[in-house]
């Protein structure tokens, strides 16, 4: 089977290109994202090819119901931010395990990405992390379909003693762990397919005329790969070229993803420890309401101020907490907006160039085809 | 003939019925803005005590004139219980100033040392905050927004707030009864509505400094 070339980094896009796009040469390769990281599972013992993997930003799990919102202490502001933020956490844990190609968190789900991690917030509250987790390679083998629980450590306090690392990193690694083991059940040369897959997936999107014969779709929505384009193949050359080209915008997101992490990461443990303490507080006020019934006789002042006492503290505990995710938004909204109005102008250069290159391509599909 | 003093016990209509839990578009009334109380106009706690001891007593002697024609007063219990109520009701309506922000499904109504009342009428329908410690449940009667508060024992804490046709003035009335009392208790507050003057600093809440304020734009 011929080996495609495979633009496995942006190392390998023209620099002309990318100068006469003006694009910021930011990609964080696969090399540069593991070097120096340590590897914290156990390698594959075979030399596999190393797929590249998109984490799409998480769906943020707030119910469509607003008047639920109060019931799951779910605040969709919050869990928005999250949203963004949780999936570079996993994509650095990825990255450090030095087998994957590229790990990059993009906006949008890209259903040609080698491997696709795709997630649901669930839950979370400060002491448990419950993210859906679903992985899915361009040809749409799923991977991973599963719910990951983690219950917090505090980065400051107390560390995990298994992990040694903070916050939800154990949770992290379960799924790094789970996509390890997923992936050994798959020879190498059924991973080559996936990237061969990928990369016809990708180019059938742009020039469907060209490309879509070379695939098939099963009745399972599975892709099977039928053949392959001759190697001096121009149209490929051309889509290949194309694609580096728009890795470099998905590497510019990414590191702003990035930017992002560093930007709030402090101020989110922040919030993380702040909801941890209201979850035991509010688990301390439960026993000490069970444990201090008044003494005082039925219907005096203090046994029903007590009544109305108990019900004031816990309403104000509540909003204390509403405050403090307003105050978490007041402090990182600034940066999260920029950021998404950054993103929503690469996204918006790249779905621009989109239409053009698939015009351009089928246009040259029919010159060179006759 | 007993005197139905108990607003729980007087009808087995609840508080707050179907009807008032629902309503179609905009809220009935606008209650939003800060609200400063006026103490020209309003109950005074111990005259309203001394009216339900009276009323107490005359329906304690009604009763038993029913039963016995025995003419003796309420008992120290029943008094104890009401003036139990009383001093409850008179700490929940202490706050000076209450602050009203409504949006198209919320109204919350922020009071000095406790905690805000808050309604949700999401898609329309009333939605109660439950939980083990109490449970709140608001309603429009008319254009009257009503907070019902049930704590355990029995106990209930309900407000009625109006706003005046200039919808300068509102008032509040709070009634708390208990299963232990045998007559609630109803005080009557009153406020006038006032421009909150704007700060010489613009501050905001902040999770890592805390409180951040500056003469000019924040900018975090």
């Amino acid at each position: 089977m011929k080996k495609f070339i495979d633009e496995r980094s942006t190392r390998s896009v023209p620099l002309v290109v990318i100068l006469l796009l003006g694009i910021p040469l930011q990609g964080a390769t696969a090399e540069s994202l593991a070097s120096g990281a340590d590897a914290i599972f156990a390698k594959d013992a075979r030399n596999v090819p190393a797929l590249n993997i998109s984490i799409a930003v998480f769906d943020p799990g707030v119910p469509t119901d607003q008047s639920l919102h109060r019931d799951l202490e779910v605040i969709p502001r919050i869990r928005e931010i999250e949203a963004m933020f949780l999936p570079f956490v996993l994509r650095e844990t990825l990255a450090r395990t030095n087998e994957w190609g590229a790990v990059r968190v993009v906006p949008e789900p890209d259903i040609s990405a080698e491997l696709l991690l795709s997630g649901t917030i669930v839950r979370s509250d400060g002491e448990i992390l419950e993210l859906e987790i679903r992985a899915v390679d361009a040809s749409g083998r799923v991977w991973l379909d599963k719910t990951f629980a983690g219950v917090a450590t505090d980065s400051y306090a107390q560390h995990d003693d298994e992990s040694g690392v903070p916050g939800y990193q154990m949770l992290y690694d379960q799924i790094a762990e789970d996509l390890l083991l997923a992936r050994a059940g798959s020879n190498n040369e059924s991973l080559e397919d996936i990237a061969d897959i990928s990369l016809l997936r990708y180019a059938s999107q742009l020039a469907p005329s060209a490309f879509s014969h070379y695939l098939n779709e099963t009745a399972d929505g599975t892709f099977l790969l039928d053949r392959l384009p001759a190697e001096n193949d121009p149209m490929l050359g051309r889509i290949e070229r194309i694609r580096a080209v728009e890795y470099v915008i998905t590497d510019a997101v990414d590191t702003k993803f990035q930017e992002l992490n560093a930007e709030i990461a402090s101020t989110y443990d922040l919030w993380r420890q702040y909801r941890r303490k209201f979850v035991e507080y509010r688990m301390q006020d439960a026993e000490w309401a069970q444990e201090t019934k008044p003494d005082a006789p039925r219907g005096s002042y203090e046994s029903i101020k007590s009544l109305y006492d108990n019900y004031r503290w816990h309403r104000i505990s509540a909003q204390v907490r509403d405050n403090l995710a307003v105050a978490f938004d007041n402090e990182v909204g600034p940066t999260v907006e920029a950021m998404e109005v950054r993103i929503a102008e690469l996204e918006g250069w790249v779905d621009q160039q989109y239409a053009e290159w698939n015009r351009l391509l089928e246009e040259l599909f029919e010159i060179e085809t006759g | 003939m007993l005197l139905c003093l108990s607003i729980a016990a007087c009808s087995a209509q609840p508080v707050i019925n179907d009807e008032m839990m629902h309503i179609e578009g905009a809220m009935p009334a606008d209650l939003s803005g800060s609200w400063q109380r006026n103490y020209l106009r309003g109950d005074e706690v111990n005259a309203v005590l001394y009216r339900a001891y009276y009323q107490l007593g005359r329906s304690s002697r009604d009763l038993r004139y029913a039963r016995s024609r025995d003419t003796s007063p309420a008992s120290s219990k029943d008094m104890a219980s009401v003036l139990a109520l009383a001093r409850l009701a008179d700490l929940i309506t202490r706050p000076d100033v209450l602050t009203i922000s409504q949006t198209e499904y919320e109204l919350s109504v922020a009071r000095e040392d406790d905690y805000a009342i808050f309604c949700a009428f999401y898609d329309g329908l009333a939605k109660a905050t439950d939980s083990d410690y109490g449970t709140e449940l608001c309603g429009w009667d008319g254009s009257h927004l009503v907070s019902h508060l049930v704590l355990p024992d029995g106990l209930e804490v309900i407000h009625r707030f109006t706003v005046s046709e200039d919808g300068d003035e509102l008032r509040v009335v709070t009634t708390v009864s208990s299963s232990a009392s045998p007559v609630p208790f109803t005080l009557q507050r009153f406020y006038t509505k006032f421009e909150r003057l704007p700060g010489e600093f613009n501050c905001i809440e902040t999770l890592s400094m805390k409180r951040v304020c500056s003469t000019g734009e924040i900018v975090p």
